[in-house]
């Protein structure tokens, strides 16, 4: 029987897992299927507090998984398919065996939408992508879409400048969500063009991309762009497939916690991160969480006994 | 075989290419974080498989090869039977859909001699019989030819490709 089980490793888990190793809770966290969570494909993070450098995503999990280690924090079994409870016990199910839990957090985060148009699943990884830091370097001279208006769609925006000879941020709506800072950067850029608002409606090709087929939602008018690559920035799921049943989650399938705690509809399951948190989706928000998560769960196993 | 071979463009040849064994190729850059998440399952694999290859390769380190085999997208691996690509697997996938696709590959592609000579013969066989059958419909048709010494040569020895193909049908069945 374990004390308490942490499902995810981005921020949240992790600090979850220092805070939870360091009180002697003996966590065993679940890492996932992409162990340091979203941030491992970000190329540079700078406004993590603490880092006056910037510093690429992957780096910066290193370092809190490292110190997770330190402190006695394990490190089990890829991801959970599926949580039971039985009074006040958990039932995990993983792809090895199964085992049983007092307390549970749930950091498993969000995970990028896909491009919802027919033809995406046929060219997914033959021109469509979803990690602009890990493909851009093929699309070196070539002309790619980004598609989305947030953060990580400015971002991979500015980051693709690098390779692609032209950018074109592809957005249905003519408002940005995207912090001004960020959009900045990205109107600065001389490579980079803007087809806002327009969706894309499909994509072209034949073994590989090679154009779009766009729809303006305020003129109706339809226009085919040649690219090579399509870059997808469109938002994230939170990913709580594991957890339906256990927990309530919100019509978007986020967790629901009482405000200002980590605290779920279940004594003994804290949510933290990207998972229940929709509003900020930062990673120091995240770490913030996770502590909580892990001082919560502190208190209720200490009660418990 | 132990570990995960590290090739290059001056490596692939022969460590890929000429492999004796089913090679796996994985296709990575230090920039990748999904990369580094099947890096170990591959270790792991290396391991355990005596008759199997598992290499990578740095795509940003040897671009000609990466464009070769058309990567556009990373982390990718390839499978090599006899040096032709025979399957891949695109992106950061689990665990049991790598391991299920290499055993997949180890009973496509057998390294036994007898399991070799079998996915031989198999194949000279299939081929024969489309081709026969193309063969015979183009004799059904030009019949007048039969007059031509050297076309009267062909369909002499394509007959006996057919007797030789029925008699290696049958030891098939035995081996």
């Amino acid at each position: 029987m374990e004390q308490l089980v942490i499902a995810g490793s981005g921020p949240a888990g992790l600090t979850a897992a220092i805070y939870a190793a360091r009180a002697d809770l003996a966590p065993l966290v679940f890492e996932g299927l992409t162990p340091g969570g979203q941030l491992t494909v970000s190329y540079e993070v700078e406004n993590y507090p603490g880092f006056a450098e910037p510093l690429s995503g992957m780096e910066l999990m290193d370092r809190f998984r490292k110190q997770a280690e330190r402190f006695g924090a394990r490190f089990g079994p890829v991801a959970i398919e599926r949580v039971a409870r039985a009074d006040d016990v958990f039932q995990i199910q993983t792809s090895d065996n199964p085992l049983e839990t007092k307390a549970l957090i749930i950091a498993t985060g969000a995970q990028a939408r896909r491009l919802p148009v027919p033809s995406e699943k046929r060219f997914y990884g033959r021109g469509v992508s979803g990690c602009a830091t890990c493909d851009g370097f093929f699309f070196r001279g070539k002309h790619v879409l980004v598609v989305g208006g947030g953060n990580t769609a400015m971002q991979d925006a500015v980051f693709l400048t690098r390779f692609a000879s032209k950018v074109t941020i592809v957005h249905r709506r003519a408002y940005l969500r995207a912090a001004p800072i960020e959009v900045m950067k990205a109107r600065k850029s001389p490579q980079i063009q803007w087809m806002i608002p327009w969706v894309v409606e499909d994509i072209l090709g034949d073994d590989v991309v090679t154009g779009a087929r766009l729809w303006n939602p305020d003129s109706h008018e339809r226009r085919e762009v040649q690219c090579e690559g399509i870059f997808v920035a469109i938002g994230h799921e939170p990913k709580t497939e594991a957890f339906k049943g256990l927990v309530e989650t919100d019509e978007e399938g986020f967790i629901v916690v009482d405000p200002g705690t980590t605290q779920t509809s279940v004594a003994g399951v804290l949510a933290c991160g990207d998972v229940c948190d929709r509003n900020y989706r930062q990673a120091v928000v995240a770490a913030g969480q996770g502590c909580m998560a892990a001082m919560a769960v502190e208190r209720y196993l200490g009660m418990r006994e | 075989m132990g570990t995960v071979v590290e090739v290059s463009a001056g490596s692939f040849q022969k460590e890929v290419l000429e492999s004796d064994v089913p090679v796996e190729v994985d296709f990575w850059a230090p920039w990748c974080g999904p990369c580094r998440m099947v890096a170990p399952i591959y270790d792991k694999l290396a391991e355990e498989y005596d008759d199997f290859k598992f290499c990578k390769i740095n795509v940003d380190e040897n671009v000609e090869i990466a464009q070769r085999y058309g990567i556009m997208s990373i982390p990718m691996q390839l499978f090599f039977v006899d040096g032709e690509k025979v399957d891949g697997l695109l992106g950061a996938v689990p665990e049991e859909m790598i391991r299920s696709k290499v055993e997949e590959v180890v009973a496509r592609f057998p390294t036994d001699e007898r399991g070799r000579l079998k996915a031989i013969l198999t194949s000279w066989v299939g081929h024969n019989k489309q081709d026969s059958g193309k063969f015979r419909r183009w004799t059904d048709i030009a019949n007048e030819i039969k007059r031509d010494a050297v076309y009267r040569s062909i369909l002499e020895a394509a007959s006996e490709m057919e007797k030789a193909s029925e008699g290696l049908t049958q030891l098939l069945k035995q081996l």
